[in-house]
């Protein structure tokens, strides 16, 4: 007598679209996506209650705990470069949204440093967006 | 006897995708790691050029100052919630001239971000605008 076997069910994960979603996800990734280029520079950023989101600016300047400054990035020597520099990539710019500079600085740096480049800032044209933390305490 | 094709066999031709999800993938994992996915927290303001603050510090325009480790609205000291209810009440947000938002910030050379921060965004808050107060070089 002859006995039939029966037949095992293949049971396989369809990978088939796996490419699909993984360049679907990677598109998603590159679109909202904003290179961490200040990542290396160390500061502590100030905090207060009163603050809400605000857009990210073309133009980043960022004083470090070592009270050294950065602009996108890159260490600017002096305050005077910095004027220079915003004023260069401020070029053409009109609009308000245009000539947003994003400012970060560590708490504990003492006015006699950063004012300077502050001042530069609007004296170069710029639109100051002070980063910070919200606080959350109260 | 079973006859052998003579035909030569086309070499297959296409682009092979076996490893696209895997590069996919990879790429995904660079992505989410370089990603700062953190939400940008702030103020924006546009600052007066000194120039002009000099001239207005004549008249009675609103001023912060910071010394010393105290806070200081119109001369009183005050703590910086007295000084939010008392830019609340200024209502700057419903002036129209531009020179009437204005709330000048004195400070000394000493004081650190964070106090001339939580001023700066007060005011701002307040709808008032920043006049930075600087020192005579």
């Amino acid at each position: 007598m002859k006995l039939r076997r029966r037949r095992k069910l293949g049971i396989s994960v369809p990978t088939t679209s796996m490419g699909d979603i993984a360049f679907l996800l990677i598109i998603f990734f590159m679109v909202c996506s904003n290179f961490a280029k200040e990542s290396q520079i160390k500061y502590k950023p100030p905090d207060s209650v009163t603050l809400e989101a605000v857009k990210n600016a073309k133009v980043s300047i960022v004083i470090d705990q070592e009270s050294e400054i950065y602009m996108d990035g890159q260490l600017v020597n002096d305050v005077k470069t910095v004027k220079a520099l915003i004023e260069k990539a401020l070029e053409g710019k009109k609009t308000q949204e245009e000539r947003m500079v994003m400012f970060k600085c560590d708490r504990y740096i003492a006015k006699r440093v950063f004012e300077p480049v502050l001042d530069a800032i609007t004296s170069a044209g710029g639109v100051l967006v002070a980063v910070g933390d919200k606080r959350k305490d109260e | 006897m079973p006859f052998k094709s003579l035909r030569k066999k086309k070499p297959e031709s296409g682009v092979p995708t076996d490893s696209f999800s895997d590069i996919a993938f990879l790429l995904i994992i660079f992505f989410i790691l370089v990603t700062s996915l953190k939400r940008i927290v702030g103020f924006e303001t546009e600052l007066p050029s000194s120039k002009e603050e000099k001239k207005k510090s004549e008249d009675k325009t609103p001023t912060v100052t910071l010394k010393e480790g105290r806070l200081l609205f119109c001369d009183a000291d005050v703590t910086m919630e007295e000084l939010q209810e008392k830019l609340a009440n200024l209502k700057l947000a419903e002036k129209t001239k531009g020179d009437e938002k204005i709330i000048l910030l004195d400070a000394t050379l000493e004081v650190d971000y964070q106090s001339y921060y939580e001023v700066m965004s007060s005011i701002s808050a307040a709808g008032g605008v920043v006049g930075i107060m600087t020192e005579d070089k």
